[in-house]
């Protein structure tokens, strides 16, 4: 590196500039999916997140209709959701990495980022401002015109205007070079996979060449929405942890003969017996000089007006500061004492100071979701850590081997999925029955669990039959309720449906009339790729992936046993028609008689018993 | 003298046994049918009883010196829907049969095929239709041959044989089998005409067409007073029964020449006990007739030129070391010396030494030889 070599920041605008293929902006066909998705998802995300039926519409116009693909083309996309204030507008569109969405939550986009760089992608490509209509408060509607200052990662307003408006909702127009014909299927694939997983929301679309399509809202109530809330023990890192103890890093001291022995040692006390009062009136002169385990422990005698022999016979349970109040265990009298504390004093802030050094147990039980006591002993006990050890005075390797256990420790109860929006079985199962009217069809959704510390679930629907047109397993991926349309060879979706041995369930793999629907739920979907089309297969989601096929598949294989059965004894009713009067035929010419026997009644018969009769044949046979 | 009034009466004989035959069939044809009416009249499923013919219940019967069916049989009920289908298919052929007989016309396994067709008994191929055919034989414990059903591959034969005809259209007439060089293709009409009288005394059996051929030139029938048969290959069961006819009503002994190989040895065996596929029939063996040759001991007694053997011939040469019927004597050792020797010789070798040394030298030498044995 040469000594006159210029270090320069570069704002991340101009980062996503120079690196915009990274984000799906590699060419004109790709580039006008990858705006629609943003736009879209984002107005799916607001309504959520605002618990609004979402009502969304779309247009794309090309410019000039008559010129050949790539060409300019206006995009618009218009919600019903909560809008955005005029104040956040311009940084909200005009910035990049500006958003609501950094949290521990799952949504479809993570950080608002795509949008804005659909918006730059417009303006690298036609050089045209974006538009942008917001109604937030359900008064007043603020049309904007924007550029975006890409060094300066700075919103320029080129116009603004305001209009009294009832309607909630934002709106949002961008001009992009793109290739409706090559990108079309896609978009109108997207759009409809987006209503199949999305079935309380209605989305029209009205494309270039004038077709409407227009998915009405199948239910009209939401999935409950997610919350933020605290790290799994699964899906924690040694990091992590220590970001979790950084205020923790004191801790009350062990009472022990030792360690009283140091206190009489600084505070110059040669007697074996004192009085609370004399400790403490020493403590007054000596304060200053005092070490902090010390401190510590003369803090914890002036709240509990004990002297060493008092201290000896008890136990610090708890120093809750919430409450100002210290717990503690009396061996004497065999049960949990209380004893206030007076916050002014300043024996309060030493302990308050240190008290954050937890036990072991009490972290884990805090600060963590799906912990309660008896599981953090339990897990201690499997880590071989004392429960009642400090977290703060914890060393680095202990720390590892802490991250370690919690990983593999099999005890803890699965991730809370409250900080998820599965869609749910109800609603996946009308979503598929209303869109195939399928003859067979189950839904799952397992419980949840979690990769590298991020909680996911996975939801799974089959159907079988009825209107479904696609012969051969097809395949609806969805994450975070964004459908998953390119690269799907590499999905981990498709590996599973791949390596599931269909004949043992009984389906006829390669021209069966079957769909599967995939929704896989995380606060951290782990796609391959920045452009979020494939999720990688980890083990985790895998197993979860499998279980979830695995029991649809067997649910399939019942139906279609049943199926099997049915058309066994149509098949069996048909062969008794069709043979037993050849049958008659041939023996009444071959035995010399005239007229046919009467063998009609059998035939009767046995179409009448052959429901019952074919079972029984079937089960033999299998048996 | 005496012994043509002799023959002549075995041919009465035969005449009247062969209608008997023929009667015989359609009365157990009818008897099927009726039964199976009288079924359908009770309100009772129809079935048929057939001779089991898998291999545990093929058994080697070393008095009749052949294989034959054990007392297993299976039940075809038309009360089973996975047997109505197959049960209807072997009625039907039951009656095709019938009908074949009363009129006497010929088909074949792939006419039987195609006329199931017309009665819309379906066989998906031919091999499902050729199977139920044996049912019916073994059903019937007939040959196929008896109820009009011939194969399709035709052996042929030569020499001084008079026949009489006795299908349709050419009742009476006879053939004597030396008028054509080329031989006489062994038919419906060959395998159903009367033996009527022959100067011959002996039957060679000969594998191939091409050494056939040499022996009609090198005028061997009149060399030595024999009837030459082309078997083709492995003798179609036609051809056996022509054989066995040639043996019982003319008494002439049947000698075989095949190549020197285990499968030439199986063929000659086939001819004298019958095989396992059909083991379900009687009257198909010649027990007298002789292997002559190609002998593995004579590849080096008349210094044969000679080719390896491949794995398969080995192979097949330890499956029939298990046979029951290569247990003992000639089988038995020349099976040991093929596999000792792991080479074969053709009976074409034999031109190595000029094209009629096969019937010049080893012929004579070996049928003086197979006298003895």
């Amino acid at each position: 590196m040469s000594s006159n070599e210029q270090f320069n920041q570069i704002s991340p605008s101009e980062f996503f500039y120079r690196n915009r293929d990274l984000a799906g902006f590699s060419n004109p066909t790709r580039s006008l999916y990858t705006a629609v998705r943003e736009f879209v998802e984002n107005s799916l995300d607001a309504c959520d997140h605002s618990g609004i039926l979402p009502n969304i519409h779309m247009t794309i116009k090309a410019v000039d209709p008559e010129k050949p693909d790539p060409k300019q083309y206006i995009l618009t996309v218009k919600d019903n959701g909560p809008g955005i204030p005029s104040k956040h507008v311009p940084l909200a569109f005009g910035t990049v990495l500006y958003g609501s969405k950094f949290g521990l939550k799952q949504a479809r986009g993570m950080f608002g980022l795509g949008a804005t760089m659909a918006i730059l992608y417009g303006q690298i490509t036609t050089n045209k401002s974006v538009k942008v209509k917001s109604n937030a408060d359900g008064k007043t509607r603020f049309d904007f015109e924007m550029l975006l200052d890409i060094q300066k990662n700075k919103p320029v307003i080129v116009k603004k205007q305001e209009t009294p408006s009832s309607e909630k909702g934002l709106s949002v127009s961008i001009c992009l070079d793109g290739d409706y014909s090559k990108a079309g299927t896609k978009i109108r694939d997207y759009v409809y996979q987006t209503s199949l997983i999305t079935p309380y929301a209605t989305i029209s679309f009205d494309d270039p060449k004038g077709e409407k399509f227009h998915h009405k809202a199948i239910i009209r109530s939401m999935p409950p929405a997610p919350t933020i809330i605290a790290p799994h023990p699964y899906g924690i890192d040694v990091e992590t942890i220590r970001r979790m103890l950084v205020d923790t890093h004191y801790q009350i001291p062990n009472v022990d003969d030792k360690m009283i022995e140091k206190v009489r040692k600084e505070l110059g006390m040669s007697k074996k017996k004192f009085t609370y009062d004399e400790i403490m009136k020493k403590t007054e002169k000596k304060w200053k000089s005092l070490s902090r385990p010390v401190r510590v422990v003369i803090s914890l005698m002036s709240f509990l007006e004990a002297d060493f022999e008092k201290l000896q016979r008890i136990r610090i349970e708890d120093v809750d500061l919430r409450n100002n109040k210290l717990v503690y265990w009396d061996y004497s009298t065999s049960q949990t004492l209380v004893a206030e504390m007076d916050i002014e004093s300043h024996y309060y802030k030493q302990l308050a100071n240190t008290v954050q050094g937890e036990s072991l147990t009490h972290f884990l039980s805090k600060r963590f979701q799906r912990v309660g006591p008896t599981a953090a002993l339990e897990f201690c006990k499997f880590a071989k850590f004392k429960p009642e050890t400090r977290v703060g005075n914890m060393t680095d390797q202990e720390l590892v081997k802490l991250s370690d256990a919690l990983q593999t420790y099999e005890g803890f109860r699965s991730p809370d999925p409250t900080c998820l929006a599965p869609l749910g079985d109800g609603p996946l199962e009308k979503g598929i029955e209303r869109r195939f009217e399928p003859d067979f069809m189950a839904v799952v959704q397992r419980t949840a669990s979690a990769y590298s510390g991020f909680p996911f679930v996975i939801e799974m629907g089959i159907a079988y039959g009825g209107k479904i047109e696609t012969r051969g397993t097809t395949v609806y991926r969805f994450a975070n309720r964004i459908p998953l349309l390119y690269d799907e060879g590499s999905d981990v979706v498709l590996k599973v449906v791949k390596d599931t041995d269909w004949n043992r369930y009984k389906v006829k793999n390669d021209s069966a009339p079957m769909i599967i629907v995939s929704h896989i739920c995380s606060t951290r979907v782990p796609y391959k790729t920045v452009g979020k089309e494939n999720v990688a297969d980890r083990p985790e989601i895998e197993k979860e992936l499998r279980l979830a096929l695995q029991f649809l598949s067997r649910k399939l294989s019942g139906y279609m046993s049943k199926k099997g059965q049915a058309e066994m004894a149509k098949k069996r009713a048909n062969l008794y028609s069709k043979y037993l009067p050849l049958v008659a035929q041939f023996c009444t010419e071959l035995s010399g008689n005239k007229k046919e026997p009467n063998y009609k009644e059998m035939i009767k018969e046995e179409t009448a018993l052959n429901n019952s009769d074919g079972t029984l044949e079937e089960v033999k046979k299998n048996g | 003298m005496a012994k043509k009034q002799s023959k002549k009466e075995t041919k009465k004989q035969t005449k009247k046994e062969k209608i008997d035959k023929s009667k015989n069939l359609i009365s157990l044809l009818k008897k099927h049918g009726a039964q199976v009416y009288e079924d359908l009249e009770n309100g009772e499923f129809p079935k048929f009883s057939i001779p089991n013919r898998s291999i545990s219940n093929i058994i080697y019967d070393k008095k009749l010196r052949q294989y034959v069916l054990g007392t297993n049989t299976s039940l075809r009920s038309s009360r089973n829907s996975s047997q109505l289908r197959s049960f209807t298919q072997l009625l039907w052929l039951a009656f095709f049969a019938n009908k074949l007989t009363h009129e006497k016309k010929s088909s074949t396994l792939r006419d039987v095929y195609y006329s199931s067709q017309a009665f819309a008994v379906d066989f998906e191929d031919q091999g499902e239709s050729d199977n139920i055919i044996v049912d019916l034989e073994a059903v019937l414990s007939q040959p196929r041959e008896d109820f009009y059903v011939f194969p399709e591959e035709r052996s042929s034969i030569f020499g001084d044989l008079t026949i009489e005809y006795t299908i349709p259209g050419y009742e009476g007439k006879t053939q004597n089998l030396s008028s054509h060089p080329d031989g006489y293709a062994i038919g419906p009409s060959m395998t159903s005409a009367e033996l009527v009288d022959t100067s011959a005394e002996l039957v060679i059996a000969i594998e191939k067409g091409g050494l056939f051929t040499r022996f009609v030139e090198e005028q061997v029938d009149k060399k030595f007073k024999s009837i030459i048969i082309n078997t083709g290959g492995q003798a179609p069961r036609s051809t056996r029964t022509l054989l066995k006819r040639l043996h019982d009503e003319m008494g002439l002994p049947v000698v075989i020449l095949t190549d020197g190989d285990v499968y030439g040895e199986h063929i000659a065996m086939v001819i004298k006990s019958g095989s396992a596929n059909a083991a379900h029939l009687k009257g198909l063996t010649v027990p007298d007739a002789k292997w002559m040759g190609v002998w593995a001991t004579d590849i080096d007694k008349f210094k044969l030129p000679t080719i390896p053997m491949t794995e398969s011939d080995i192979k097949r040469c330890y499956d029939l070391l298990k046979d029951p019927r290569y247990q003992e004597g000639l089988w038995k050792r020349e099976l040991e010396v093929f596999i000792k020797i792991k080479r074969k010789a053709e009976l074409e070798a034999f031109s190595k030494y000029g094209l009629n040394n096969i019937t010049e030298k080893y012929l004579p030498k070996k049928l003086e030889e197979s006298k003895s044995f």
